[in-house]
């Protein structure tokens, strides 16, 4: 084993053991600190592909942003074990069939997806996730929906006025 | 790529009058006439005269159906501000930001007629669900408007999750985001890849959550009840089409591609069942109007859904045709709704008496959502039944579609009973003339496609 191939499987089982860890913490503050965990095994694994831009921008966006945005939500709202409702066994035990199927379809779609098993990743080469390729193709094949996302921020700030300032 | 343009600025253009005009009654003058040029710079682009000479790399192609589907929509929404502009006036100091919003959804009803690659889909509906969510939340002293936007935003949320996690698995199976991929992988299973396969489930039930199929429809009564009525009615009709016009797309192309790994008829059978079963049976307990309507609306959706599950010509005809009269007809009904000071079926106990006008047009509205004859709800029906009947197969569904639209007659004409046949003394806010005369157009325009359903399809090939 080389040492890409360590990595990626250190981060693989991090990433999978503190994504179990978010949702069987009892604590809604652990599970968002779990998570933190997750997206930087993530991040590695990004890294690993040699995209540098999007492993930064998770990081800072979602490990950065969004995470303190959650720790302010949990402890504004003061939410513990305590008060987390508790439910009818039947709802847990359909919830519990539901998502059972589901798992059993998507592993059965992975196992005999015949160009996943056939093909490799490729670690550390390839430039598409440089910075300089991102940037010229976001503007050249992908400048219509660039241009147009900026209607949907537009609206959502618009929404936050509307919504968010006295009368 | 006119009309997408001209919806996004025109948009600005209400958010610059916000603070540069203070009178709040010409936000919505200004507003008509925005959504006229529109309508004029769209039926332009519809014959070839487009202004704007965009590459979009292939992720926009502009169709006959789709232009016209564009036209449908903003007419629609014409009708929807002439009609109760004045009633968006009375809920708040937004008035200016919530037509911006209505623009906005516009624009995204532009992009989803007429997408051709996963990356617009997703902005479309994007574009689509977020001015909706602060438009129900917009009556902000009232804890059920705020009740009805939070919910509806989670869960939006959650199914727009589940949009991207079905994108990102077909990108895996297919290696692009356009929708007419050429397969080049060999050696799977009937060339199709699973992972494929698996995303377009996901997508299924993100879109199924947007159009309110059952079993992904329990936030519809809630929102529809909770958002202002106004608002409803906006929700309710435009943006409700727009998603089936965009489900339908992504249908034909992807669907049929895949359908010899999996039987996408016999899913689809299975929603129209619960999803016609649920919104009827419900809507028959009801003690709202305001909530009939919000069952009712699931229960058209039911019938919408069988363009999607034939797939052939007479049911994208046909949802064209189904989409200009359960918008006409459900524009008209939360007109007269918002007008109501009672919204439950009391409340337009003799209102034959006190406002003829008014139960007169109702009426027609309501027999078009029932599928009476002569009015356009007859034949946008007919065309949906015709269709399964196309396909040569589950052609017991029409005989199950037929039974419930017999119990959708029962809910409708509760309304009409009320209005004709009860006495009370029914509380109106003041009706103008020119009010009545709009929903008397309306109720025009709804018999005479209806009559003469030629005048509606013939913009469709020439």
């Amino acid at each position: 084993m080389t040492a890409t191939e360590i990595l990626f499987w250190f981060l693989s089982a991090l990433a999978l053991f503190s994504a179990l860890m978010v949702v069987i913490s009892k604590n809604p503050v652990h599970s968002v600190l779990w998570l933190i965990v997750v997206f930087f095994s993530i991040s590695g694994h990004y890294i690993l592909l040699n995209a540098q831009f999007i492993a930064i921008v998770n990081l800072i966006v979602y490990a950065g942003a969004i995470m303190v945005l959650f720790l302010f939500v949990i402890m504004l709202m003061n939410l513990n074990a305590n008060t987390e409702p508790q439910r009818n066994s039947l709802v847990r035990l359909a919830g519990v069939v539901a998502g059972g199927l589901l798992l059993t379809v998507m592993i059965s779609a992975l196992r005999s997806a015949n160009e996943i098993t056939n093909s490799k990743a490729t670690m550390s080469e390839g430039d598409i996730g440089l910075i300089q390729n991102l940037g010229k193709i976001l503007f050249t094949q992908y400048v219509v929906p660039f241009e147009l996302s900026s209607v949907l921020f537009l609206s959502a700030m618009v929404g936050a006025v509307v919504i968010g300032k006295k009368e | 790529m006119n009309a997408i343009i001209f919806s996004a600025g025109f948009g600005v253009i209400m958010m610059f009058c916000s603070f540069l005009i203070s009178n709040k009654s010409s936000y919505r003058h200004i507003a008509v006439v925005g959504l006229l040029l529109l309508l004029v710079v769209n039926v332009m682009e519809t014959n070839g005269f487009d202004i704007f000479h965009i590459n979009s790399y292939g992720m926009l192609s502009y169709t006959r159906f789709g232009l016209f589907f564009n036209t449908i929509a903003i007419g629609s929404t014409l009708i929807y501000v002439l009609l109760t502009g004045k009633d968006i006036e009375r809920l708040g100091n937004y008035v200016a930001e919530y037509f911006t919003l209505i623009f906005f959804v516009l624009c995204g009803v532009c992009i989803l007629s007429s997408y051709n690659n996963l990356l617009m889909l997703f902005l479309g509906i994007e574009i689509l669900s977020i001015p909706l969510y602060i438009l129900t939340g917009s009556d902000k002293r009232n804890l059920k408007s705020n009740e009805a936007s939070l919910k509806y935003f989670l869960m939006g949320a959650f199914s727009t999750g589940l949009m991207l996690m079905g994108i990102a698995l077909m990108y895996g199976g297919t290696g692009t985001f356009s929708l007419d991929v050429v397969r080049s992988q060999t050696g799977l299973y009937k060339g199709v890849s699973f992972l494929e396969i698996i995303g377009l489930l996901f997508l299924m039930v993100s879109m199924a959550f947007k159009v309110s199929a059952a079993p992904f429809h329990f936030w519809t009564p809630d929102v529809y009840d909770g958002a202002p009525g106004v608002f409803t009615s906006f929700m309710a009709t435009v943006a409700k089409v727009a998603a089936f016009v965009a489900f339908l797309k992504l249908c034909y192309v992807r669907m049929t591609a895949t359908s010899t790994a999996i039987d996408w008829q016999l899913l689809f059978a299975i929603i129209i069942i619960t999803t016609l079963l649920f919104g009827n049976i419900t809507a028959v307990f009801q003690q709202s109007v305001k909530r009939m309507l919000a069952y009712s609306s699931i229960a058209q959706a039911g019938f919408m859904l069988f363009a999607l599950f034939s797939l052939n010509d007479f049911g994208s005809k046909g949802l064209l045709m189904y989409s200009a009269a359960y918008c006409l007809a459900t524009i008209g009904l939360f007109a007269v709704l918002v007008k109501m000071k009672d919204v439950t079926f009391e409340g337009y106990n003799g209102l034959a008496k006190t406002q003829p006008v008014l139960a007169a047009t109702n009426a027609i509205f309501l027999l078009s959502l029932a599928g009476i004859p002569l009015t356009a709800g007859f034949l946008a029906k007919y065309y949906m039944l015709a269709s399964v009947i196309a396909t040569g197969s589950y052609t017991w569904l029409v005989v199950i579609a037929v039974l419930f639209a017999a119990v959708s007659v029962y809910y409708y004409f509760r309304v009409v009973q009320a209005m004709y046949f009860k006495t009370g003394d029914p509380q109106t806010e003041p009706i103008t003339g020119s009010f009545k005369i709009g929903l008397i157009a309306l109720a025009a325009i709804i018999i005479i496609i209806g009559v003469l359903p030629q005048t509606l399809f013939n913009w469709l090939y020439f």
